[in-house]
């Protein structure tokens, strides 16, 4: 199932807003952790929502090089293709 | 999900797995520890049926590896390591993953003589240069030879040893490439190190906990013997990550020792999927786990309606370690697990910390924890811990026994001047004993700041004594304690202190017990702007570079220049700047929106 990069940073924003009370707008340079001010606890179920949502693993050492919107969306598409 | 795991979905694995289940073995007698290497309890523990077992992040039993299987894999590796040009007594950086190669790698270490020294892994997103700065620092701490890690770690470990100017930087898949040098196997012998912690100090000054085998073999006997009273059918269970105390000495060395069986849950798998925990040690009927307070209460959060699902009647200790006890959080455990048979008498609260190895004391097992609810005022204004009815919760504080030290350890409460206190009276905690370390790893100002001559060490928390067993009640440094993490205010302020236009000794970092017994961490900084969309800024800006560099969630407040109290010697008074902001003597500058006047209020009320 291929998505567009489009579908999968309105999908990323979807999951995003639990973590998002504030409703802070999100661009493609927005900085997830540092930015909207998450939790190391949030940050990881927002993770694992991701996961399950477009059933890929996202290792460690990919998360730790991941820092805005437009990161995670690169590393969900060059999974799910 | 749970389905997936029956102990014959895990193809080639299912044999193994019934193999692990905590037997005794035919004409094997069972030791509680008594060795006097860790590689003779290695080489004890290997002629049994037990061992590990690895449960990938959605709950399949992915590796299994029995004691006699690690064994024989430490004993290849020596000499693969020996192969690497790594000698008798140099330093290795090992990153400590939950994994099989982890595990060979540092027994691996116990059988040549060389000292591992467990290294974190990155858990933050976004975390990279956080990560890569941090184990650099570590690593140049202990002068290691070489770094050792998996291969998707191979770039930040080579960054890291760059940085730090370590010549050997090795993936366990390469290392696996290297021919087997002969002559390697030379196991410490008991009079020798064991292994180096790095889980003190701050990031740009890391120190190295020195523990020999003579602690570390004393210390697992006591958890083992006298502890947790480990039993032939015990079977332990663990999230903790294996680079701190209570994940490797409580949950790898100790059932080593103790031949009892593990199953492991990788700690970012419990984070992303904590019910997972629960789950798995339902499936296994798991006896013994530990976590710190937070671990529960997340789990508990989390559970929902799948407790009545469970099974957790087996689990005869929950342990508590690593931050501070706190009943509530517990009780709202108990209460969500009731339906899963959780029985609450198997909360164990214990004390410890890497210096001592990992245990200083544990309350008594099979028995409700013992609470102690204190007056207030009393405890705050003459520090003394006076027993309270007062049925209002805001005049009272509530504080639990972690128990009596371990046998052959010493433990007492003095004031400022080294006086022993008596019953109920608040003072420094100092402890002694066999499983102290040696000292902090070519760090002998650090080490002499804590270990005194007369044998006892500062342990730097404070508390009292209750009928002869110890209450924590805090700690007297600096070191906030969040979410089961030490984290050192001097790395957020670090951080906070780079965002233009602060300066260094602008900010002050602490923590403040909220609502429900949830630490929160406060950032005080000096503000000289007065455009109020421009302070807004900084507050995010602070609040931004301090997630990037340590990875925590603060609450920012702006205050006035000049109001931060410094000692004499010129070093800011953390404490007194907490006392002052929670007298309202330090007050948030007025900005729109919230500026950490509410943090005030609560506390306060």
């Amino acid at each position: 199932m291929s998505r567009s990069r489009e579908e999968i940073f309105e999908k990323l924003v979807e999951l995003l807003a639990p973590f998002n009370p504030e409703g802070k707008e999100l661009h493609p340079d927005t900085e997830i952790a540092a930015e909207l001010n998450i939790d190391s606890v949030g940050v990881m179920d927002f993770i694992m929502e991701v996961e399950d949502e477009f059933d890929i693993d996202i290792p460690l050492n990919v998360l730790s090089e991941t820092h805005t919107m437009d990161d995670l969306v690169r590393v969900v598409a060059e999974r799910i293709s | 999900m749970v389905s997936r795991y029956d102990g014959t979905a895990s193809a080639g694995n299912g044999e193994d797995a019934l193999r692990l289940l905590p037997v005794h073995v035919e004409g094997q007698p069972r030791r509680a520890g008594g060795f006097s290497t860790l590689s003779e309890g290695l080489d004890f523990a290997a002629r049994g049926g037990t061992g590990f077992n690895f449960h990938s992040p959605r709950g399949r039993l992915e590796h299994v590896l029995s004691y006699a299987e690690l064994r024989e894999r430490a004993l290849v590796t020596a000499g693969r390591l020996a192969a690497a040009g790594i000698a008798r007594g140099d330093r290795v950086a090992i990153v400590a993953e939950t994994g099989p190669d982890f595990m060979a790698a540092f027994f691996a270490c116990q059988y040549a003589g060389i000292i591992p020294c467990p290294m974190p892994y990155p858990m933050q997103i976004g975390g990279r240069d956080a990560y890569i700065a941090r184990i650099a620092a570590m690593m140049r701490a202990a002068h290691v030879r070489a770094a050792l890690g998996p291969a998707d770690l191979a770039g930040h470990l080579a960054d890291a040893a760059r940085a730090a100017g370590i010549p050997v930087v090795l993936t366990h898949d390469e290392l696996r490439n290297l021919p087997e040098k002969e002559g390697a196997i030379a196991p410490f012998r008991p009079d020798e190190v064991a292994y180096i912690q790095y889980s003190s100090g701050s990031t740009s000054d890391p120190k190295g906990v020195l523990i020999s085998q003579r602690a570390i073999c004393a210390n697992t006997r006591g958890i083992l013997e006298h502890g947790m009273r480990m039993r032939t059918d015990d079977r332990a269970f663990s999230w903790l990550p294996l680079y701190h105390d209570m994940g490797l000495v409580g949950f790898c060395l100790s059932p080593m020792m103790g031949q009892v069986t593990v199953d492991y849950l990788a700690t970012p798998a419990f984070a992303r999927r904590p019910v997972l925990w629960l789950t798995l040690m339902s499936q296994n009927r798991n006896t013994v786990c530990y976590a710190p307070s937070f671990g529960y209460d997340l789990a508990a959060r989390r559970v929902n309606g799948k407790a009545k699902e469970l099974d957790l009647s087996a689990w005869r200790i929950a342990g508590i370690g690593g931050d501070m006890v706190r009943p509530e959080i517990l009780q709202a455990f108990a209460t969500a697990l009731a339906p899963a048979g959780f029985d609450p008498k198997a909360f164990l609260p214990s004390y410890g910390m890497a210096e001592m190895s990992l245990a200083i004391s544990f309350a008594e097992l099979e028995t409700p924890m013992k609470v102690d609810r204190v007056d207030r005022a009393q405890y705050k204004l003459a520090g003394r811990a006076m027993p309270s009815d007062n049925p209002d919760p805001q005049k009272t504080r509530v504080f639990v026994s972690c128990g009596r030290p371990l046998p052959g350890h010493e433990l007492k409460v003095v004031d400022r001047k080294g006086r022993s206190l008596g019953e109920r009276e608040i003072g420094h905690i100092w402890v002694k004993g066999p499983s102290m370390m040696d000292g902090y790893y070519r760090n002998p100002e650090a080490t002499a700041e804590v270990m005194r001559e007369d044998g006892f060490m500062d342990t730097g928390d404070m508390g009292y004594l209750l009928d002869g067993e110890i209450v924590i009640t805090g700690r007297a440094k600096d070191l906030i304690l969040y979410h089961g993490r030490n984290i050192w205010p001097q790395d957020i302020e670090w951080a906070a202190e780079q965002v233009e236009p602060l300066r260094s000794g602008d900010v002050a970092a602490f923590a403040l017990e909220g609502s429900g017994g949830h630490e929160k961490v406060v950032v005080l900084a000096q503000c000289r702007l007065k455009d109020p969309e421009e302070m807004e800024d900084l507050r995010t800006r602070i609040s931004a570079a301090v997630h990037r560099a340590v990875g925590v969630e603060c609450d920012i407040v702006l205050v006035p220049p000049k109001s931060l109290p410094f000692t004499s010697s010129g070093k800011l008074s953390r404490s007194k700047a907490r006392a002052m902001f929670l007298a309202g003597e330090i007050l948030p500058l007025q900005i729109p929106g919230k500026n950490g006047a509410e943090l005030q209020a609560a506390v306060n009320a």
